[in-house]
């Protein structure tokens, strides 16, 4: 391995982990370009801050005050009651269900196309894309017309239930996850790895959880939370399939309490960029990650 | 510690040989290499032996037991990786340790032969390193300790050395030597650069185009090729055309003279062939017209000298053969010869000089010469290379 490949795994790695063009910016930034910048893009970004940062003030003012000054009491309010409770722990628990099947899922089969069937890969980066593709509403009504009430196979009044939104959630996300694995299968050299494993004498799920989860942990803690996320966030399938997950309650709680629904939003935004950054961390403390050798530990 | 054999091993890509019929048996406790030009099937061989490749006929066959159809984590094959391969997420220690661990060892006996692996190494000092906190030495290191740790039966080692500088890959290919004569393990070197294969060898494969050209000590390799190809691969080696005047006699005629050669006995009258002589085999004569009893000399002006340490190479462009002299060479070869540095300032370029080509340091082959051999192989320039430092 020569020394550019490695930093362009690591920058590669960097975008994984944000995926998209804030994450490029980021990367593009730290390699000294933003020196540079023009003035345009100054003002660009300028107004894309502006733009995402405004209705964000707007709603913890309007959240965080009783009209006139500040208090935390819609918070409390909002914190009290047994719908946040109860919604929130459902899409808990639908989120690290459908990130657990997820990693599950995607992470040995990433594995195997990048190790052995390289001739499926278009297939599978297109299956992935599909969910960009296809908008939830589609997918919402899909489901309905399927797995709804009026429906043979009627799961949505069954104990089933629970599975078929988790079964959407998991293809919502599959993009996610499975570019967030797959990034990091491809910074690793998952052949000779995994030959090295067994001319050592490991059998193939050894080989898979000894050394190929851990030198892709980044990618699987990144793929995790996008994946996390994004569930917790998700609202279009719940409400239309009649979930009662903490973004149809927050959006409900805004229709007869709007103080105490804007302060729980704020609070979840804040819960998720917590989680973003500690991503970060972790991307930057993870061993194997220091690639640059020499470089501060 | 086991006797290896690949019997009429072929594997093709495509409707491309890359390996075809491969005959090879490696004794108990010996160390082969694998040299060749790129592409020549070397990895491919090693790969099939290591069970990361199926061959499509042929079998590979260690201690009498048929191993083609065993899968490589249960055939008990060391391999060391031309990349190293080491497993990011351990440290060195934990490498070593990897197919102890899978093995089942108690932990007390894997942490005691780990560390002794990492002294026998020189790498104590870096055992709780992560391998990018390691120089390109030492982690080739572990990859060597990582493989041996196994105790494995046969020991591969893909160009293990390529990856690392002149300096540590002289003082690694010893360590190699010493580590495989002291733990007796069977083991093949694939490696292209002919130094190393002729330095640390037992016997040495030469390979071209998917299949054995020669096999023999780096002695016989040297001093005695079988062919054109391996003359031309295995240092630098002069390629004089020649006619045979009697098989029979072994006769060989140049230029008017007639000597009698190696080689030539058995090769049909009239013929064509080529007599290969060493750079460091050739003689120079004090006079330039010089023509001794019972040897060939050739006769020249010195173009260009070369500075290789102890020696200095001439080249020699001769002088062109009258008309019904027999056969000349081609016009763009030059004779080198190697002389003692110390007494190299008596031809500096431009001079005239003989040399005596020395029929019993010469040998006489039928074919084409080296160079074509080589043209053969795609991706390989038709350069002869420099001698071993041996
Ligand atoms: N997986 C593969 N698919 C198709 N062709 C292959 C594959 N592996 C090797 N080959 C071809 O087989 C031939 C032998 O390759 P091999 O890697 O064994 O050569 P090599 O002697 O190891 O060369 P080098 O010294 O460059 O490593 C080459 O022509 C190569 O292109
Ligand atoms: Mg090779």
């Amino acid at each position: 391995m020569s020394n550019p490949s490695i930093t362009g795994e690591a920058t590669e790695e960097a975008i994984a982990i944000l995926p998209g063009a804030r994450a490029r910016e980021r990367a593009s930034r730290r390699t000294g370009r933003a020196r540079r910048t023009p003035a345009w893009a100054a003002v660009v970004l300028m107004v894309a801050v502006v733009y995402f940062l405004l209705p964000l003030y707007a709603t913890a003012v309007f959240g965080f005050s009783t009209g006139k000054h500040f208090t935390l009491q819609p918070l409390w309010d909002g914190l009290a009651d047994d719908g946040f409770q109860t919604s929130l722990q459902l899409s808990l628990m639908y989120s690290i269900a459908t990130t657990l099947l997820a990693l599950i899922v995607v992470a040995p089969t990433a594995y195997l196309v990048e190790l052995r069937f390289q001739r499926l890969r278009s297939t599978i980066e297109f299956l992935t894309i599909l969910p960009f593709v296809i908008p939830p509403i589609i997918l919402a009504v899909g489901l309905e017309s399927t797995y709804g009430i009026n429906s043979p196979v009627n799961l949505i009044a069954s104990s089933w239930a629970p599975v078929l939104l988790m079964g959407g959630y998991f293809v919502l996300t599959l993009p996610f996850v499975f570019r967030a694995v797959d990034n990091a299968l491809r910074a690793v050299d998952v052949r000779t790895l995994t030959e090295a494993s067994a001319s050592l004498g490991a059998g193939q799920m050894r080989t898979f959880l000894r050394v190929i989860v851990p030198s892709i942990s980044l990618g699987l803690v990144s793929g995790a939370l996008l994946a996390f996320t994004t569930a917790m966030g998700e609202f279009t399938l719940a409400a239309l399939l009649g979930y009662p997950t903490f973004p149809v309650y927050l959006l409900n709680i805004n229709g007869y309490q709007p103080r105490e629904g804007e302060a729980l939003v704020i609070v979840s935004f804040v819960i998720t960029w917590a989680g973003v950054i500690a991503l970060a961390v972790v991307a930057r403390r993870a061993p194997g990650t220091q690639i640059v050798r020499g470089g501060p530990m | 510690m086991s006797r290896l054999e690949l019997v009429n091993v072929t594997k093709r890509f495509g409707d491309q040989v890359a390996v075809s019929d491969f005959n090879l048996t490696v004794d108990d406790g010996e160390l082969v290499s694998f040299l060749g030009p790129s592409g020549c099937g070397k990895t491919t061989t090693l790969r099939m032996t290591a069970g990361f490749e199926a061959p499509d006929s042929g079998s590979v066959v260690v201690d009498g037991v048929d191993m083609t159809e065993i899968p490589t984590n249960k055939r008990g094959m060391g391999m060391v990786f031309q990349g190293y391969a080491l497993f990011p997420n351990m440290t060195a220690t934990e490498n070593v340790e990897f197919g102890l661990a899978v093995r089942k060892r108690p932990l007390a006996d894997r942490r005691a032969r780990v560390a002794e692996l990492l002294e026998l190494f020189g790498l104590a000092h870096v055992a709780g390193s992560y391998p990018h906190q390691m120089s390109g030495g030492q982690q080739q290191r572990v990859a060597l300790a990582r493989a041996v740790a196994i105790q494995p039966g046969v020991l591969l080692l893909d160009e293990p050395l390529s990856a690392v500088d002149a300096k540590v890959r002289e003082e690694l290919r010893t360590e190699i030597r010493r580590m495989v004569t002291q733990l007796g393990i069977t083991t093949i070197l694939v490696t292209h650069d002919q130094s190393e294969a002729l330095s640390i060898s037992d016997r040495v494969v030469v390979m071209n185009r998917g299949a054995i050209e020669e096999v023999g000590t780096p002695a016989q390799v040297y001093a005695e090729p079988r062919s054109a190809f391996t003359a031309g691969f295995i240092g630098a080696m002069n390629e004089i055309p020649v006619r045979i005047v009697s098989g029979a006699q072994g006769l060989v005629e140049r230029r008017g003279h007639r000597v009698t050669a190696p080689g030539a006995a058995g090769l049909a009258d009239g013929e064509l062939a080529l007599l290969l002589v060493r750079p460091e085999s050739l003689e120079p004569l004090s006079a330039t017209n010089g023509s001794l009893n019972g040897d060939l000399t050739l006769t020249g002006q010195v173009e260009v000298q070369t500075f290789l340490g102890a020696t200095t190479r001439l080249l020699i462009r001769e002088f062109p053969a009258g008309a019904g002299e027999g056969p000349a060479l081609p016009p763009t070869r030059r004779i080198a010869v190697d002389v003692p540095s110390a007494s190299a300032g008596r031809w500096p370029a431009g001079s005239e000089l003989a040399v005596r080509v020395p029929v019993e340091a010469s040998r006489v082959i039928a074919g084409r010469s080296a160079a074509e051999a080589a043209r053969q192989t795609p991706t390989t320039p038709a350069t002869p290379t420099t001698p071993p430092g041996v």
